[in-house]
């Protein structure tokens, strides 16, 4: 039996007579939330030395040049290139016979100017070995890691970077180029010691980082700037550094002050980022540039520290992330800010290299199913043994 | 071996990756590269060539669900489009397919089916004039293409395959006299449809 929609149409509407009714109250905490943005008594010094100091139960983003700025469109260069890599993943499934996982990753190179080029490709890659199939600390045994579920999404993560990296050693000598990511430059799900110290050495400064740096050095001769696109953003961490500036309480401590009761802060809560920036960005602007205080980013991104700015494409407004090297470049700033908007201009509103990659590495429902059939029909043909588990059999053979 | 070499040096314009007893589906190696309505294009291994005529070509996308949309609104010539999109031209395809008119084994030539299909992704020849010339010999060929369904006219299709043929000849106005009177008995019974073919390959 499939999802029987005529019970849950009922549901739809209680959803939506809420949504409706919150519509006032949400419009009031945008205001006041915007208010503040524009507030020009906030001296921003002050602003940063309080959020530096507070202790606070969100995520407040670090000022770098103010609150309010908008910063226009810079020129494109005559000639570029940009890259991007996007993946796509089969988990390993507990039910099948064998255990393996497999990661897809879509590469896209589109070169414009007097020679335009475009070269798309996929390299999907099976991981079989013990050694894939874990991550270990060194020396000690017994507490190995599986790659699988979020570990996976992370590790998938981590060849994507390095993929974008080996793409970008390729680029010209004196090249104008920007490298792109789909998501946060943050692993997130490393955040939250979640898993032990040696996995985060593994994926994040021994994976991750160290392919960010590889590209940070090839600056040394061509110009690559890189950065990561987060279409529709949730985040609140500007939201937050405004309620940091409203707290009474300097530095803000909200176990101290505020345990268990109403908050003044309260009155901006649940206004996003993109809410406020949609009221002051016009198409093609910029935001300021914030940094993010995440404890994993504090801890371990040491030069590579994430910076973002929000972006106003037609009518969203994205986040782009960007490592402290390409902050702290004028140049390359700009040249993010300039390739991130062409790209979305020339993609109907999101960046094109990201949409083609990731159309380079989809894994539809049935890739997979036949992945696995692929296995199956190998194992059987070394005539090996194939045992799966009675549940994927009674999901794949369905009676009455 | 000496076959395939000979193969090579003439232009090779798709690769088969469809193909059935009376029909093959080729993919062109060049968005837009496709070989003219009617013209004689040639595939096969080393048991046999096949001799198809080109019957219908398309140009899509790639992938059947992502159709393209329109993005000239701000550009200023059609050139310009695939300048700035560069990825089109890999998310394109053009394609044609081509009805199988007779084959070649041991370098002898028949206007009739060949035992066996295409074989996928085997390569896909325009015909040299010589081969034209030399298939156009006989028009044993013309009863296969009146009797095929198509989606393109059979009218349009017999009549763009003689006129394609008739350019390999020395004196094109000869072969298509000759073609017409073969036609007139072929069609002996249906006037309509050889006066419509005579209309569409008279100079």
């Amino acid at each position: 039996m499939s999802l029987d929609l005529t019970k849950v149409a009922a549901q739809v509407g209680s959803m939506v007579a809420r949504l409706k009714a919150g519509g006032e109250e949400r419009k009031k905490r945008l205001k006041y939330a915007l208010d503040i943005l524009h507030d020009k008594s906030i001296d921003p010094d002050q602003l940063r030395k309080k959020i530096d100091s507070s202790q606070t139960t969100w995520l407040v983003a670090g000022l770098v040049d103010g609150l309010d700025q908008c910063y226009k469109p810079p020129f494109l260069p005559k000639e570029f290139t940009v890259i991007a890599t996007d993946g796509s993943h089969i988990d390993v499934d507990r039910h099948r016979s064998t255990r393996c996982y497999l990661i897809n990753i879509g590469t896209v190179v589109l070169g414009y100017g007097a020679q335009p080029q475009a070269l798309l490709d996929s390299f999907p890659s099976l991981y079989f070995g013990d050694e894939d199939l874990v991550i270990a600390p060194d020396g000690a045994k017994g507490r190995e890691q599986p790659i699988e579920g979020v570990l996976l999404g992370i590790k998938r993560s981590v060849d994507e970077c390095h993929r974008l990296a080996e793409l970008a050693a390729e680029l010209p000598k004196g090249s104008f180029n920007l490298a792109l990511l789909d998501g946060s430059l943050i692993l997130w799900g490393l955040a939250g010691k979640v898993y032990p110290e040696f996995v985060t050495e593994a994926l994040l400064n021994k994976g991750f980082l160290r392919y960010l740096e590889d590209m940070r050095k090839l600056n040394a001769d061509r110009r690559l700037a890189l950065a990561s696109y987060i279409s529709f953003p949730r985040s609140t961490d500007v939201v937050n550094a405004l309620r940091v500036a409203i707290c009474p309480y300097d530095p803000a401590d909200c176990d101290r002050y505020c345990p268990n009761k109403a908050r003044d802060c309260d009155r901006i809560s649940g206004v996003q980022d993109r809410e406020l920036f949609s009221n002051t960005l016009a198409p093609g602007e910029r935001s300021a540039l914030f940094t993010s205080q995440s404890k994993i980013v504090r801890e371990n991104y040491g030069e590579h520290w994430v910076y973002f700015f929000y972006l106003r494409v037609d009518d969203e407004i994205a986040r782009v992330e960007i490592p402290q090297w390409v902050a702290k470049d004028e140049d390359l700033l700009n040249l993010t800010h300039s390739l991130v908007l062409d790209q979305c201009r020339r993609g109907q509103g999101y960046p094109v290299a990201l949409s083609e990659a990731h159309e380079q590495a989809v894994v539809t429902g049935v890739d997979r199913e036949t992945f696995w059939q692929l296995v199956e029909a190998s194992l059987v043909d070394e005539h090996l043994p194939t045992p799966t588990s009675a549940k994927s059999q009674s999901k794949r053979t369905r009676w009455v | 071996m000496v076959k395939e070499s000979k193969m090579a040096e003439m232009q090779r314009v798709g690769e088969v990756i469809e193909a059935s007893t009376t029909d093959f589906v080729a993919q062109c190696y060049e968005l837009y590269q496709i070989p003219p309505l009617g013209s004689l294009v040639k595939t096969g291994d080393l048991n046999a060539e096949l001799y198809a005529v080109v019957c219908n070509a398309a140009t899509t996308s790639l992938e059947p669900g992502r159709r393209p949309i329109a993005r000239g609104k701000d550009e200023t010539s059609e050139e310009e489009i695939y300048r700035s999109s560069p990825q089109l031209m890999k998310l394109l395809k053009s394609e044609f397919g081509a009805l199988v008119v007779g084959h070649k084994k041991d370098a002898k030539l028949y206007h009739h089916l060949p035992p066996q299909p295409a074989r996928i992704h085997s390569f896909v020849y325009q015909c040299t004039p010589a081969e034209v010339t030399e298939f156009g010999q006989s028009f044993d060929f013309l009863n296969i293409l009146l009797n095929a369904r198509l989606t393109v006219p059979t009218e349009e299709l017999v009549a763009a395959s003689l006129r394609q043929m008739s350019q390999a000849h020395q004196d094109p106005r000869v072969f298509l006299v000759a073609a017409g009177k073969e036609l007139a008995i072929l069609l002996s019974g249906n006037l309509n449809q050889l006066k419509a073919i005579l209309g569409r390959i008279r100079q």
